[in-house]
């Protein structure tokens, strides 16, 4: 890696290590925690299964809040403190700027998903555990790409976080939505649903169906087949490169 | 002078530009060669308890009811499942049903589901009991669900070949649904004479002319000739015929 590169990923990691993010997130943690042994607690049968499937699905959902969030305010700090201006004063490549952030979000993501998989060390079996970790990292990593897309291309932080929000919404519930799509009960034929099918399936093309990474059913059902683990991984990083691109294609065309 | 927003699209390197087209190209082609997604009909979980769907539900109860309704039907339009409905558990389908009403009393879909599309199968056990769900959940709120049970008199009488159930869904109509349409609450008076009970017919018949509810001109000659008809010798030996003419 380009030593420039490594720098602004180093620093961007030192600057989560300095704010508050881990406080952040082992408070999550604890709270989180401490509810799913609450429900194992009051629950009359399966307390365990109900513990791990709680926290997993809980902690997923915070860990991308506070991952997205975190990677939209520290770049809108940078564009209020100018110090993106002063880096791009710099006889520094754009997109070595872009590539250095994401290296640095990304290390972040992948911290927060070991995080967040170890009291899974205890509910649930190892293998299980592992996959996981690994699918939410995965998961995280394309959130703090797209995160880092919408806060560059709409530079304010509203509309970023608008837009990361319904995009996350959609890519989990995508699948369902093809399925009602593709059979409805009745009114096939309109042109209204002819045409909702097509966008629908054409959003299928270009976005990813996030109800299949990190599945709470590895943990409490049956682990994943690794090759399934695979094809994650593979579809994780090709958009994280295609959101990479879009990144450094906006701030390529930016004026400052 | 104004600066531009953006720069030309020139400025961005040529790298950037082909990477940025190589992975759309192999998104859009990675995810245009994965097979479509298929539901399985043993995949329908059970639903969360009412309470905790109030609670999941944020203060906005009727979206979520409507959002599990959608969710319910999905498991019914599956790809590649010749018959999905007969496949499906339907105590886990009244069930879910049942959670969609308790989240939104008012609404009608749920009872719609459950008298004209899972009632369809062609399994008579599955058929009665939709319509146990329908007859059920008639009870709570006749005069906004008369229309589902009398759908489910109908399908008793026609499909199931089951006189009494009809009747008793009728006669459930006419004594509890006040709101009900004349159609409905007279249903019971042509399934007593089709279950060959004249007298109970035409007293019923009698005593419905007399009450005054039917106003209707035309549907009060109607009645009236057909009171006529089970009072007078060799009555509607053709009930179904003589009423079709009248209708």
């Amino acid at each position: 890696m380009d030593s420039r590169i490594a720098t602004i990923a180093r620093y961007t990691l030192l600057e989560a290590v300095r704010t508050r993010l881990p406080a952040l997130l082992l408070v999550t943690l604890l709270a989180l925690l401490a509810a799913s042994f609450f429900i194992e607690a009051i629950s009359v049968a399966e307390g365990a299964r109900l513990q791990a499937g709680f926290y997993a699905a809980s902690m997923r959902l915070a860990c991308v809040f506070i991952a997205g969030l975190y990677v939209l305010v520290s770049v809108t700090r940078e564009f209020d403190d100018k110090g993106l201006d002063v880096l791009l004063a710099l006889d520094l490549p754009r997109s070595h700027l872009v590539l250095g952030k994401l290296a640095g979000f990304l290390a972040i993501g992948a911290l927060i998903a070991v995080a967040a998989a170890l009291p899974l060390a205890l509910l649930a079996a190892p293998q299980a555990m592992l996959q996981w970790a690994a699918s939410l990292a995965l998961e995280l990593a394309v959130i703090v790409a797209l995160a880092l897309f919408c806060i560059i291309t709409f530079n304010q932080l509203t509309p970023a976080a608008s837009f990361l929000l319904g995009f996350y919404l959609l890519a989990r519930s995508l699948t369902a939505i093809r399925l009602m799509s593709a059979n409805p009960v009745s009114g096939g034929e309109e042109l209204s649903h002819q045409v909702i099918h097509f966008l629908v399936e054409t959003l299928a093309l270009v976005m990813p169906s996030f109800d299949a990474w990190t599945q709470t059913a590895w943990l409490v059902n049956e682990p994943a087949s690794w090759s399934a683990l695979s094809q994650l991984a593979g579809l994780s990083a090709l958009y994280v490169a295609l959101l990479a691109a879009a990144t450094m294609f906006d701030l390529y065309r930016k004026n400052f | 002078m104004k600066k531009s927003m953006e720069r030309a699209i020139g400025t961005v390197p040529r790298p950037v530009l082909v990477l940025l087209a190589a992975a759309l190209a192999l998104q859009i082609g990675w995810q245009a060669l994965q097979p479509k997604p298929s539901a399985r009909a043993e995949a329908l979980g059970a639903p969360a308890s009412p309470a905790v769907l109030r609670t999941l539900a944020l203060g906005e109860p009727i979206a979520l009811a409507q959002l599990l309704t959608l969710y319910l039907q999905a498991f019914d339009n599956q790809p590649g499942v010749s018959i999905p409905f007969r496949e499906l558990d339907y105590a886990r389908v009244t069930t879910w049903l049942e959670a969609i009403l308790a989240l939104d009393a008012v609404g009608q879909y749920p009872l719609m589901m459950a008298s004209q599309i899972y009632s369809q199968v062609p399994d008579e056990a599955k058929q009665r009991h939709m319509c146990a769900f329908v007859r059920l959940q008639f009870d709570r709120d006749p005069n906004r669900r008369w229309r589902w049970l009398a759908h489910c008199a109908i399908m008793a009488k026609h499909r199931l070949h089951d006189g009494r159930l009809a009747l008793s869904y009728a006669e459930a109509i006419s004594r509890e649904a006040r709101l009900a349409s004349n159609w409905a609450r007279q249903m019971r008076i042509f399934i007593l004479e089709d279950l060959g009970e004249r007298e109970a017919a035409t007293v019923l018949l009698g005593g419905l002319l007399a009450s005054g509810e039917v106003t209707d001109p035309k549907e009060l000659h109607f009645l009236t000739e057909r009171l006529k008809q089970l009072k007078g010798d060799g009555k509607s030996s053709l009930p179904s015929k003589t009423r079709q003419s009248n209708e």
